[in-house]
C-alpha cells in the first residue's frame, strides 16, 4: 500500500500543479494570436457545453470572419437563441445574415428581438451598422428609419443617419442630425466637428445656419470649431469666447476642447486662435496653472506671428520667480519674442538675469539666438562680443558666418568647416552646406562686398543683397564664383517673386563656361519655368541639363521635372 | 494578315534586321557611335517603364526596332543613331553600345535557346477609351502611357459609334461598365457629385446617339468594339471593362441592367438567355441580381466588393511560352519578374470555369480558381484582358491619390500593360480588312 503510494503522489501532484485550461480562455488567445481556425474550434468546444455563452459565440463569430465562413455561425447562434435569447445573440444573427445577404431573416431577427426589447433602439442600429458594412446604404437607411418609425422618435439614430447622409454629401441633412445626435450624448460634438469639416465650400453656409440655430455649450463649440476649420480659426475663438458659459469649470472645458481643436489645423490663423482660447482659460485660472496658461498662450501667439500678444502674455511671468518652471519657461519664450522683434539689448538683459535659472544648454542656445539678432541688426561686433565664450560647435558655425559677413572669406569658411556638417538644426547645416558650396570657387580670401551683401541677405533686405551679388558677379570669371554669384541672385529674386529679374540672372548664372554652376541654375530656371506654365521652355532647359552634364548629382532632378513639365506625372 | 502569316513574317524579318552591313546598319550608323544601342530589360535596367516609350519612338521616327523575346527579360536592340542615343538619354534608360560582332553573338544565343528576335516595325495608333473628362491619373493604362511618353488619343461612345475606331491599331478599355449600370454604384454612391456627373453625361451621350437608354447605347459600342477586333484590331481591357464587355455582347436581346440604369428591373431568366457565342472570353456565367452590390457575375474569382465572396489577394505567375513558337503569348509575358503581387480591381481576376475553350493563360495564381491575365482571338484581330485596377495601388479605392510612377519605374505589372502596347508594332501589314 505504501508503495503505491509512493508511486501515485509524483503524478498526482503533476496534476495538481496543472491548472485545467478554460477552452474560452484559449479561444481568446488562439484568436489574439490570428489562428483563427484553432480557435474556431476552441469557442466551439465552449459552445458544445454551454450553448448560450455570449462570449463564446461572440468570439466564434470573430473567427469565422476573417475565414470566410461566416455562414457557419448560424446553427450556434440559433441554438444560443433557444436556450439564452438576449441582445449578443441577436446582433450575431443580424449581422450574419446581413452579411450573407439573407435579408428577410435578418429582419425577422430583427422583428424578434424589437418584440424582446420594445423600447431599445438597439435592434435596428445592430441592422443598419450590419447593412453598412456590406456597403449597403440604403439598406441601413431603411433599418435607422424604421426604428425611428416603431419608437416614435425622430431623433433617434441620429449620429448613424448623420454618417449616412455625409456618405451622400447631404450636409445640411448630416448637420441636423449630429445636432440631434448631441442633444443626447453631448460628448458627439467632437466627432460631428470631424464629420463635417470635409464639408465643400458651397455647401457650408446651408450647414452653419443648422449648426447656428443650437445655442448648448456644445452647439457653440462645433460652431466654433468649424469656423476655424473652414478657414477663419480666429473668428471661431471670438464666437466661442462671446458665448461662453459663465460657470469657470464648463468655460475652461470648453476652451480646453477648442484648444486642442485647432491644434491640429496647420495654419497661423489656427496658432493664434488657440492661443486665444490659452490666453482666456489663463485668465480663469490661478497660480501655477494660471502661469503655464499664460506661457502656452505667450508661444502660440509667438508662434502664430503675434509678438505683441505673446509679450501681453508674458509681461510679469518671466520675473514672477514663484512661478518656478513656468518663470523660466516664460524668460525663454519672451527672449525669443524679443530677438524676433529686434529689441536685442532687452533680450540681453533678460537673459543675464535669467541665467542663473537656467540650464547650461538652453542658455548657450538662447545667447546664440541674440547673437543672431545683432547680426540681424547689422551689429556684428555686437554678436562677436555675445560669442566670446561659447565654444560649442553651433557657436563656431555662427562665428564664421559673421567673419564672411566681415568679408574673411578665409577665415569663414575655416571655421564653417571646423565646425562640421552636423552642427544645429537640419536647417542650419543645409544652410552652411550651400554658404560653403557658394565660397567654393571665390578664389579671393577676403572680399567685402560679398560679405556685405551676404549681410543685406541675413538682414532681410533680398533688393540690396541680390543687388550687390550681381554688381559683384559682374567682377569675377563665371567659373570663379560669378555664375555661383548670378545663381543666389537669381534665386533671391524668385523667392521675392521678381520672376523677370530671376530669369535674366538665371540664364546668364547657366552658362557652359561654368560647368558646376550650370546644372543648378538650369534646374532652378526650368522650375521658374514650370511655375510660369511655359513648360516648352522647362523641357528644353531639362533636356540640355540631361545631355549636357550626364553625371550631375541633379540629373535624377531633372528628370523628374521633365516628367512633370510634359505632364507624365501627377504634379506634387 | 492572320496570326501565322504573323509568324512568319516575324521569324523573317529579325534576319533582315540583324544582317550586318545591311541597309538599315549603314543608315543608322553615326561616326564614333556603335551602331546598336541594347536597351537591357533585366534588373540593371534603371526604367524598364520608359524602355518602352524609348522603343516606340524609335518606331515613330521609322526606325525598325528588334524585341528580343526572353533575351535579358525581353530587352530591345535599338539602332545607335543620334536621336535614340539622345531619347535614351533624357529618359534615364540604360543602355549597352554593341557592335555588329557583339549582335551577331546575340543572334547565335537567342538561336540557341528558347529566345526570338522580333522586329517591331511600325508604331501603332493608340486609343484608349475613356469619357471626355475622366481623371486623367485614374486609369492604369493612361498613367502608364503618359509615363512612357507613348501618343494616344482618347475616344469615348460617339468616336466608337460612329466608325472611329477604323484610325487605330490598339485600343484599350479600363473601368468602363459596358452594361451601362455606372458600375453598379448607383445605390451605394447615390448623391456623390461624380457619380451623378457620371449618370448626366452617359444619359446625355445615350440620347444624343438616338438609343432609349443608356445599358442599349454601350450594347452597341460593345458590338462596335468586338467588331473593331474581328476586322483585326487589338482590344487591350483591364478592371471591369474586361467582364462587362463580355457581358453585353452576350446580352443582345436580354435586359441584364437594374431599374436604376433603364426603368426595367433585370430579367429573372436573364442567366439561361444569354448567348455566349457573341462573347470574346466568357461563357456559362452566373449574373448578380442584387442591384445594390456592386459585383456583375462570377466570372471575377475575387468578388472584392461582395464581403461573403471577396477573396484576399495573392500573387500571380507568368507563365513560359515557347518563343519561336508562339512569340505572341511570349510579347505579352516580357518581364523581369515571374512572380507578381496581385491587385484588386472592380474586375480582379477571371474564374476558369467561366473561362472559353481556347482562351489562353497568360498568368495565374497557383492553385486559385481564377487565372489573372489572358489572351484570345477573334476574326482577324485578339484582344487581352488582364484583371484588376492599379498594379501599384493594390487596394485602390475611389478618390485615393494618383500612382506616381517615376516611383514605380521598375514595376513588373506595368511593363505587362506595355507589353500590350508595343505588341501590335510587330506586325508587317495592316491587319485590318
Amino acid at each position: 500500500m505504501a508503495v503505491l503510494a509512493l508511486m501515485l503522489t509524483p503524478a498526482m501532484l503533476t496534476a495538481q500543479q496543472r491548472p485545467p485550461v478554460d477552452p474560452l480562455a484559449r479561444g481568446l488567445d488562439l484568436e489574439r494570436r490570428g489562428a483563427y481556425a484553432q480557435a474556431v474550434e476552441a469557442y466551439r468546444a465552449v459552445l458544445a457545453t454551454r450553448p448560450g455563452d455570449p462570449s463564446a459565440l461572440l468570439g466564434l463569430e470573430r473567427s469565422l470572419q476573417p475565414l470566410n465562413r461566416t455562414a457557419e455561425i448560424l446553427p450556434p447562434a440559433r441554438a444560443a437563441l433557444a436556450v439564452a435569447p438576449g441582445s449578443a445573440v441577436y446582433g450575431v444573427l443580424i449581422r450574419s445574415f446581413t452579411a450573407l445577404g439573407s435579408t428577410d431573416s435578418a429582419r425577422a431577427a430583427v422583428e424578434r428581438w424589437a418584440a424582446a426589447a420594445p423600447r431599445d433602439e438597439a435592434p435596428y442600429r445592430e441592422w443598419g451598422i450590419a447593412s453598412l458594412a456590406r456597403r449597403d446604404r440604403a439598406g441601413a437607411r431603411a433599418a435607422f428609419e424604421l426604428g425611428r418609425s416603431r419608437l416614435g422618435r425622430s431623433d433617434l439614430l441620429a449620429s448613424e443617419m448623420a454618417q449616412i447622409l455625409g456618405a451622400e454629401a447631404n450636409w445640411e441633412g448630416a448637420a441636423t442630425e449630429w445636432v440631434a445626435a448631441m442633444k443626447q450624448l453631448p460628448g458627439y460634438w467632437l466627432t460631428a466637428v470631424a464629420a463635417l469639416a470635409p464639408v465643400p465650400a458651397r455647401n457650408r453656409e446651408a450647414v452653419m445656419k443648422v449648426v447656428a440655430r443650437e445655442t448648448s455649450a456644445q452647439g457653440r463649440l462645433l460652431r466654433a470649431s468649424l469656423t476655424a476649420h473652414w478657414g477663419d480659426a480666429e473668428d471661431g475663438a471670438r464666437v466661442l469666447i462671446q458665448a461662453l458659459p459663465a460657470e469657470r469649470p464648463a468655460a475652461v472645458e470648453a476652451l480646453t476642447q477648442f484648444a486642442d481643436v485647432v491644434r491640429a489645423i496647420p495654419s497661423t490663423s489656427a496658432t493664434r486662435a488657440r492661443a486665444m482660447a490659452l490666453e482666456e482659460i489663463a485668465r480663469r485660472s490661478t497660480g501655477l496653472a494660471a502661469s503655464r496658461a499664460r506661457v502656452e498662450a505667450a508661444r502660440a501667439y509667438a508662434g502664430g506671428g503675434d509678438r505683441e500678444g505673446a509679450r501681453r502674455m508674458l509681461g510679469g511671468v518671466a520675473e514672477d520667480t514663484s512661478a518656478g518652471v513656468a518663470s523660466a519657461s516664460a524668460a525663454a519664450t519672451l527672449i525669443g519674442v524679443l530677438v524676433d522683434d529686434g529689441k536685442v539689448e532687452e533680450a540681453e538683459r533678460r537673459l543675464s538675469a535669467s541665467r542663473k535659472a537656467m540650464p547650461t544648454d538652453e542658455y548657450q542656445m538662447l545667447n546664440r539666438r541674440i547673437a543672431t539678432g545683432w547680426i540681424r541688426a547689422g551689429d556684428l561686433g555686437r554678436a562677436e562680443q555675445a560669442l566670446r565664450s561659447d565654444s560649442t560647435v553651433e557657436g563656431i558655425a555662427l562665428a564664421g558666418r559673421i567673419a564672411i559677413y566681415r568679408g574673411d572669406l578665409a577665415g569663414g569658411v575655416s571655421r564653417l568647416r571646423m565646425a562640421g556638417p552636423y552642427a544645429g538644426t537640419r536647417e542650419e547645416a543645409t544652410e552652411r552646406t550651400a554658404l560653403l558650396a557658394l565660397l567654393q570657387p571665390i578664389e579671393a580670401d577676403t572680399l567685402i562686398e560679398l560679405g556685405a551683401a551676404l549681410l543685406s541677405l541675413e538682414r532681410r533686405d533680398s533688393a540690396a543683397a541680390a543687388g550687390a551679388l550681381e554688381r559683384l558677379a559682374g567682377k569675377l570669371p563665371a567659373a570663379k564664383g560669378g555664375a555661383e554669384l548670378r545663381l543666389l541672385a537669381g534665386r533671391v529674386h524668385r523667392g521675392q517673386r521678381r520672376t523677370s529679374d530671376a530669369e535674366r540672372l538665371l540664364r546668364a548664372a547657366a552658362t557652359e563656361e561654368a560647368p558646376a554652376t550650370a546644372p543648378a541654375a538650369e534646374l532652378e530656371l526650368a522650375r521658374l519655368m514650370i511655375a510660369l506654365q511655359r513648360n516648352t521652355e522647362a523641357i528644353t532647359l531639362l533636356e540640355h541639363l540631361i545631355l549636357t552634364y550626364p553625371t550631375s548629382a541633379l540629373v535624377p532632378q531633372a528628370r523628374r521635372a521633365l516628367d512633370e513639365a510634359r505632364g507624365a506625372i501627377p504634379r506634387t | 494578315m492572320r496570326r501565322r502569316d504573323f509568324l512568319t513574317a516575324a521569324a523573317g524579318g529579325a534576319g533582315l534586321l540583324l544582317t550586318p552591313g545591311s541597309a538599315l546598319s549603314a543608315l543608322t550608323r553615326m561616326p564614333g557611335v556603335a551602331p546598336w544601342l541594347l536597351v537591357p530589360m533585366d534588373e540593371v535596367q534603371a526604367d524598364h517603364l520608359k524602355a518602352y516609350g524609348v522603343a516606340f519612338r524609335a518606331l515613330e521616327r521609322s526606325r525598325k526596332v528588334e524585341w528580343l523575346l526572353n533575351y535579358r527579360s525581353g530587352s530591345f536592340l535599338l539602332p545607335g543613331d543620334a536621336d535614340t542615343v539622345r531619347d535614351c538619354a533624357l529618359a534615364g534608360v540604360n543602355t549597352e553600345p554593341a557592335d555588329d560582332g557583339q549582335v551577331a553573338r546575340i543572334r547565335a544565343e537567342i538561336q540557341q535557346s528558347n529566345m526570338d528576335a522580333v522586329p517591331l516595325e511600325k508604331a501603332p495608333k493608340v486609343a484608349v477609351y475613356a469619357p471626355p473628362n475622366a481623371a486623367p491619373w485614374d486609369d492604369a493604362v493612361t498613367m502608364a502611357l503618359n509615363y512612357a511618353g507613348v501618343k494616344f488619343d482618347k475616344v469615348w461612345d460617339r468616336e466608337v459609334i460612329e466608325g472611329g475606331l477604323k484610325e487605330y491599331d490598339w485600343l484599350h478599355l479600363h473601368h468602363e461598365d459596358f452594361t451601362g449600370q455606372y458600375s453598379k454604384f448607383v445605390l451605394n454612391y447615390a448623391g456623390s457629385a461624380w457619380l451623378t456627373e457620371m449618370i448626366e453625361r452617359n444619359r446625355a451621350m445615350a440620347r444624343s446617339l438616338g438609343f432609349p437608354s443608356v445599358p442599349a447605347e454601350k450594347r452597341a459600342v460593345a458590338r462596335t468594339i468586338a467588331n473593331f477586333v474581328e476586322g483585326g484590331g487589338f482590344l487591350f481591357a483591364m478592371c471591369t471593362a474586361t467582364e462587362t464587355l463580355d457581358l453585353a455582347l452576350a446580352s443582345e436581346g436580354v435586359d441584364i441592367a437594374a431599374a436604376f440604369a433603364d426603368d426595367s428591373p433585370m430579367d429573372p431568366d436573364a442567366a439561361s438567355r444569354m448567348q455566349w457565342d457573341h462573347s470574346l472570353a466568357f461563357q456559362g456565367a452566373r449574373l448578380e441580381q442584387s442591384p445594390t452590390m456592386a459585383v456583375f457575375s462570377d466570372i471575377d474569382g475575387h468578388q472584392v466588393n461582395s464581403p461573403e465572396r471577396r477573396q484576399p489577394l495573392g500573387s500571380f505567375t507568368l507563365f513560359n511560352f515557347s518563343a519561336k513558337i508562339d512569340p505572341v503569348a511570349t510579347m505579352l509575358v516580357q518581364n523581369h519578374r515571374q512572380v507578381i503581387p496581385d491587385f484588386y480591381g472592380l474586375t480582379t481576376s477571371f474564374s476558369r470555369r467561366t473561362l472559353k475553350a481556347g482562351v489562353t493563360v497568360l498568368a495565374d495564381e497557383p492553385n486559385a480558381p481564377w487565372a489573372k491575365y489572358i489572351h484570345g482571338e477573334r476574326g482577324q484581330g485578339t484582344w487581352t484582358f488582364f484583371g484588376g485596377h492599379d498594379p501599384e495601388d493594390p487596394q485602390h479605392q475611389i478618390g485615393d491619390a494618383p500612382t506616381d510612377l517615376s516611383l514605380h519605374p521598375h514595376s513588373p505589372g506595368y511593363r505587362l500593360i506595355l507589353n500590350n502596347v508595343l505588341f501590335p508594332a510587330a506586325k508587317k501589314k495592316e491587319l485590318k480588312t
